[in-house]
């Protein structure tokens, strides 16, 4: 026994102190990926399967670590934000080149972030709002705000400020900017990122070969990546991307149903991987006093709102929808892998008891309440069997109406609805852009909910230019408080990534925001 | 009349069908609930993100100035930019077209190949066993889900055999033909019943008919009744049918496209319909209105060449 107990010891030192596989480098990997990439530019790519890949191809200023959440270097060595927090100065890396050899200058940062700064071209402009002007000399990159900006650091880690090269916009084909990016994403394709587009057949496959150029090191001292190329194959249907990497066809598969994930687990073959992601799922609530058809809303009552959350059991719709792969929200406002996010367990713990109370507090016995789901979707079907269920026993009647996405996204921009299904995955790092979207009434309503609450407007103003990290946070945690307390949402749950490998690719990585990151996958050959 | 001026009235009476499809479709398109401009830009748009994607689309212009547009556009060529694919429409459809269309015709190659003999076999044997057998073994293929055969054959021909790759189209023509077989077997299954059930009728049919009865009794050979007056007659039916049925599988596979990964206009199709891209719908429309027409066209060819009563009236 001792003796076992000697080797045990023995071996684990070794282990710990040699890495326990060698890094292999080369090969190609193949993924099977839900949807396709239409145009992955950094100002242009409006859609998940677009906004995903960008930095495979493009590189951006900063990075963030594979927590989503700390800032370190990437194209700039250094960076540095003035006193006033009025400008960012930036110093460029040695030696950085584009995927055609050419030198990354200042010219391309400018080039870049006036690009994307620019609300004729990008639809990502509003998130650079603060930024009035970019110079460069030499190495050195500065860029002046026309007011302190406390999301500016993070807005340069993020997919829409990545470089391109100005040289190779000048000369590409074509009249107007989108059009030369998009003469840019096939033929004579020249990026900052550690892979090129090789070629690119629509709404079927797209191939990715390394940079030869990128500057970024592996833990074997050589520039990354590691792999040689990457092949993606686009299989919509969830059942036969499964199969297509059970059969060995590809090495990965992501958007596994949740439903398959344990069958995943207990695959010896395959490496399950739950990323934490910053996607939420929720049930905006029609806040306003009246109905769009003009009648009494009962759902303007808090009340009824704090009724329905507590008489709803999130523990059970995470085993009933996830599987189990998932947790409740404990921050109404956002994911708990949000940056500012609050985390003090679970929001509106099931409660029956209180929430009876609470609906004959507000006379709500009998209330008939509309939710509308996606037509289609197994996991809303889920829900509202679920709901109706749970919502029977305080004496609330659920009633259902199936729509499309785009119907459902303009009953919520219109406010005809009573309550309804959505979802939403942060696209950059900060919380400006889910609290805005989510609470701040002047952005899209509050999600369509109506609700209007002129502390959290006021404290979310303040924190768009509050540049003491400290207070910020305080501003974050007063403004997740006030909104759970007043329950616009119906608040549900967070669901990870779900992305199945070969158990021989190491090092994928899907971040909270669910870029795709090759850089340091490798092959176990 | 002759061949030729048949040829060129049928051609003719495409213009029309063309012209209602184009009021029907931009009507219907603009009648369909949801905003293009929030179906494109997805929840996350400000409203005067918004703003500005409507005033790019045209949506701000009258009901008729859009419809002008189209007309004008559709008639110099140009269908317009999707707005999900951020390309020109024609482009889009032209790079989805060929795998449809050869999935289509693989499909329907295999529909004739498994249809036709047992067709004669099972009317030959009219109510024997045989003839029972194999309208039982149809009829599984009628009443079974079209994705779930393809997800049968995905599981057991592909994953576990390996005989086949699970789903995609591959590069060049072998390729094709060996990626697409198990999604041509799929739809054939179906479309083959159909055509098996219709033929054998004709079949039966042809044979009670006097005028095969009297080639019986001029002493004919078996062989040459069968071929000159039996299938030649039997078929003229089941041309119709196989006409409707690749009109139906060029814009219809959409189920079997997706289970099988075939990167075909079925699918772009319903993904343009979720995205409310406006042009891509018209786009994909109007191509199938055209192809269908054209097909219907050929099948009457055909037909007028398999009954010279047609081209006579």
């Amino acid at each position: 026994m001792k003796k076992i107990l000697m080797a045990t010891v023995a071996a684990t030192a070794l282990m710990s102190a040699f890495p326990a596989i060698a890094l292999e480098r080369g090969g190609s990997l193949t993924f099977a990926r839900y949807d396709d990439s239409t145009l992955i530019d950094p100002i242009y790519a409006d859609r998940n399967p677009d906004i995903w890949m960008v930095t495979n191809l493009y590189d951006t200023l900063l990075r963030t670590e594979a927590d989503g959440k700390t800032i370190t270097s990437g194209l700039a060595a250094s960076y540095k934000v003035a006193e006033d927090g009025l400008s960012v100065e930036l110093t460029l890396r040695d030696g950085i080149k584009f995927s055609d050899g050419s030198a990354i200058e200042g010219k391309d940062v400018v080039f870049s972030l006036n690009r994307a700064a620019n609300p004729d071209l990008s639809p990502w402009a509003g998130l650079l709002a603060s930024i009035d002007n970019v110079t460069s000399e030499g190495n050195k990159v500065t860029i002046g705000l026309k007011n302190s900006d406390p999301t500016i650091v993070l807005m340069l880690a993020t997919f829409n400020t990545a470089i391109v090269s100005a040289d190779a916009f000048e000369s590409a084909a074509g009249e107007t900017d989108q059009d030369k990016a998009k003469a840019l994403s096939m033929e004579g394709f020249v990026g900052s990122g550690p892979f090129v587009m090789k070629a690119h057949q629509r709404g079927s496959m797209m191939q990715f070969a390394a940079n030869s150029h990128y500057w970024r090191e592996g833990e074997d001292g050589k520039p990354l990546p590691y792999i040689d190329g990457i092949n993606f194959l686009v299989i919509p249907d969830d059942a036969t991307r499964i199969l297509k990497l059970q059969a060995g066809e590809v090495d990965a598969a992501e958007f596994i149903p949740f439903a398959r994930v344990s069958e995943m687990q207990a695959d010896a073959n395959i490496n399950m991987e739950l990323f934490p992601s910053t996607r939420i799922i929720y049930s905006p609530i029609n806040t306003r006093p009246e109905r769009a058809d003009g009648s009494a809303n009962p759902l303007s009552d808090l009340k009824l709102r704090q009724a329905l959350n507590y008489a709803t059991n999130k523990d059970a719709l995470v085993q009933l929808v996830l599987h189990g792969a998932g947790k409740p929200v404990s921050s109404g406002l956002m994911a708990s892998t949000t940056q500012l996010a609050t985390d003090n367990g679970p929001i509106y713990q099931y409660d029956l008891e209180k929430a009876k109370a609470l609906v004959a507090e507000a006379g709500a016995e009998g209330t008939e309440i509309t939710l509308t789901t996606l037509a289609g979707s197994a996991d809303d079907g889920i829900i509202l069997a679920a709901l109706q269920q749970m919502w029977s026993d305080i004496g609330i009647k659920l009633n259902v109406e199936q729509v499309d996405g785009p119907t459902r996204g303009a009953k919520n921009r219109s406010g005809d609805f009573d309550i309804h299904t959505y979802g939403w995955v942060n696209d950059v790092n900060d919380p400006a852009q889910v609290a805005g979207w989510l609470g701040y009434n002047p952005t899209a309503k509050a999600v369509g909910t109506g609700w209007n609450n002129d502390e959290f407007n006021s404290l979310y103003e303040a924190s768009n230019t509050e540049m003491d990290p400290a207070k910020r946070a305080e501003q974050y945690a007063r403004m997740q408080e006030i909104y759970a307390a007043e329950a616009p949402l119906l608040f549900m749950y967070e669901t990870p990534f779900a992305v199945a490998l070969s158990q021989d690719i190491k090092g994928y990585v899907q971040t909270p925001l669910g870029n795709n990151e090759f850089a340091t996958t490798w092959i176990d050959r | 009349m002759s061949s030729l001026s048949y040829f060129i009235s049928r051609l003719l009476q495409i213009i029309p069908t063309f012209l209602i499809v184009m009021v029907i479709i931009f009507l219907l398109v603009r009648a369909l609930p949801g905003d293009p401009a929030i179906a494109m830009a997805d929840a996350k748009a400000t409203a005067e993100q918004l703003e500005q994607i409507r005033e790019r689309l045209g949506l701000h212009e009258p009901i008729w100035v859009q419809f002008a547009y189209f007309v004008k556009n559709v008639f110099t060529g140009n269908l317009g930019d999707s707005i999900l694919m951020k390309a020109p429409v024609t482009e889009v459809i032209l790079e989805r077209l060929p795998a449809s269309g050869f999935l289509a015709l693989y499909a329907v190659l295999f529909s004739l190949l498994i249809a036709g003999p047992l067709a004669f076999v099972a009317a030959l044997n009219r109510n024997g066993w045989i003839d029972v057998g194999i309208r039982s073994v149809f009829q599984i293929g009628l009443s079974t889900p079209v994705f779930y055969i393809g997800l049968l054959l995905l599981t057991f021909l592909a994953a576990q055999m390996r005989w086949f790759p699970v789903g995609g189209y591959g590069t060049t023509f072998w390729e094709h033909m060996y990626h697409l077989l198990l999604p041509a077997l799929t739809v054939a299954l179906y479309t083959s019943a159909i055509i098996m059930r219709n033929l054998r009728s004709s079949v039966i049919e042809v044979m009670d008919a006097e005028y095969v009865q009297f080639a019986r009794a001029k002493g004919l050979p078996e062989h040459v009744i069968l071929g000159r007056h039996i299938l030649r007659n039997a078929l003229i039916s089941t041309v119709t049918l196989l006409g409707l049925s690749i009109g139906n599988l060029m814009s219809g596979t959409l189920v079997t496209e997706t289970v099988f990964a075939v990167p075909g206009v079925g699918r772009l199709m319903l993904d343009a319909i979720f995205a409310r891209d406006y042009p891509l719908i018209q786009g994909l429309t109007l191509t199938f209105a055209v192809l269908v027409s054209l097909i219907f066209l050929l099948t009457d060819m055909i037909q007028a060449m398999l009954d010279p009563r047609l081209r006579v009236s």
